[in-house]
């Protein structure tokens, strides 16, 4: 393992990995990350989020119109709740799984939390806009940024971290890979303590031990 | 009215004792400012320059995005107590506008901008003290900034001033050489594949006496990009 800046070489052939560009046949690293020459991996210390399909993300409803919801998701690119579509032959939104309309308007307001996933990344004429899905609003909690780079570490191998820091703050905890975590219940000041903590030391070995310490020993 | 020239080589020596290859001191430190998405603070000789990069994030005002690629706004900035004459005033004037502007075409030509259509890169350079050559500082410190805040970029370049005194070329100007000296040329370079960045000059040199700034500079670069790289490992290790 070893520590590879923005302009370094990974491979002397062309290489198709994220955070990475292809010049003249080799392949270069655009941001910082630890490369594993043995496995060919290249794990990014900083990177910016770039929405995908089916990412779950959090967000703050920003506006409202025509029962078209607007997400601020503390990205450049805007997330879009639309209206579930009209059943065709006059059955109940219920029974397609939607919200109908005067449902959904009551529900959401302008300065909600909103969890909900990424259903469609779209270029619009002059910027991409997210469609996202299955909204779910998020009522009281706290909400913390994290960089987007350390949010698998938030979450850990198979949920392993997410699951140690629900059990030992006894929150519940939403993560968003946009970088937007929800708190809500429990012991939310160690959590988010638990959480900075985790961004600081990501990259250093033992996270987890330091982790597991830090949460038995509660709040100093 | 003109003063006196002040005589800018003394035996071979140049007014701060350095040899005219030499570069003066680099210390950078990254990740300074919490707020910021990278950061990074610079001293350069008596130079000391603060960078911050904020973003990506949502253009504003929406008519400037650009639907193909990001944006970048820079601001170069001198601090009204940087200096002791000459910048005393706060705010933009000429020559921070054309500084900004070169800035932003450096950092233009490194960052992958087509990632991030309709978004814009905020950079800041703050001059805190200045003593010639803070445009190259500026562009230096910015670079680590850039990088430490996980945009991606091609490469990480750096800038560094050489010029003529007398008939000797000098690197790494301060500002009593950039006052006085008969020629000044900035010059910031992508270490990677040697793309010039940013190449501008004041006064005059001959096509050698460029040749042989440029020699310099390159030399040059080659400590400045292992300063860059140990203020970013340093941070992970």
């Amino acid at each position: 393992m070893k520590i590879v800046l923005p302009g370094d070489k990974i491979s002397d052939g062309p290489v198709r990995m994220e955070n990475a560009i292809v010049e003249n046949g080799k392949t270069y690293a655009t941001v910082i990350g630890m490369l594993d020459d043995s496995k060919g991996t290249f794990v990014p210390l900083e990177s910016v989020w770039y929405p995908r399909q089916g990412d779950f993300v959090i967000g703050i409803v920003e506006n409202s119109k025509n029962n078209v919801h607007t997400v601020q998701l503390d990205s450049p690119f805007r997330g879009l709740i639309l209206p579930p579509p009209r059943p065709r032959f006059g059955g109940r939104d219920r029974d397609r799984g939607g919200m109908r309309n005067e449902e959904r308007q009551e529900i959401l307001h302008v300065g909600d939390v909103v969890s909900s996933f990424v259903r469609d990344v779209r270029r619009e004429s002059d910027q991409i806009i997210l469609i996202l899905e299955r909204p779910r609003k998020l009522f009281g909690g706290k909400l913390v940024e994290v960089r987007p780079s350390k949010i698998p570490r938030v979450i850990g191998k198979e949920n392993t971290m997410l699951r140690q820091l629900e059990d030992g703050t006894k929150c519940t905890i939403l993560v968003g890979l946009n970088g937007i975590v929800w708190l809500k219940g429990g012991d939310a000041q160690l959590a988010q303590k638990a959480i900075s903590k985790i961004q600081e030391e990501a990259h250093i070995s033992g996270l987890t031990e330091r982790i597991n310490e830090m949460l038995a020993k509660g709040v100093q | 009215m003109e003063g006196e020239k002040p005589q800018l080589m003394i035996n071979g020596k140049r007014t701060d004792g350095r040899m005219p290859g030499d570069l003066r001191p680099i210390k950078i430190e990254v990740g300074i400012l919490k707020n910021a998405e990278g950061s990074a603070y610079l001293e350069w000789g008596n130079n000391k320059v603060l960078a911050a990069v904020y973003g990506p994030k949502e253009a504003q005002p929406k008519h400037i995005a650009d639907p193909n690629r990001a944006i970048i706004k820079c601001r170069y900035q001198m601090a009204p107590f940087s200096s002791l004459e000459e910048h005393n005033r706060s705010g933009p004037n000429r020559r921070a506008i054309e500084i900004s502007k070169v800035t932003k075409e450096v950092f233009e030509n490194v960052i992958l901008l087509d990632n991030f259509p309709g978004s814009e890169i905020d950079v800041f350079v703050e001059v805190l003290q200045s003593d010639g050559g803070t445009r190259a500082a500026g562009i230096t410190a910015a670079a680590v900034a850039i990088a430490s805040s996980g945009i991606p970029m091609r490469d990480i370049p750096y800038a560094v001033s050489a010029g003529k005194a007398g008939e000797e070329i000098i690197l790494d100007l301060n500002k009593l050489e950039d006052n006085y000296s008969d020629a000044d040329m900035p010059v910031a370079i992508s270490p990677r594949n040697g793309e010039i960045l940013l190449l501008q000059m004041d006064g005059s040199l001959t096509k050698e006496q460029c040749e042989k700034a440029m020699q310099l500079i390159i030399k040059a670069g080659e400590t400045i990009t292992k300063v860059q790289r140990a203020a970013l490992e340093t941070r992970y290790l």
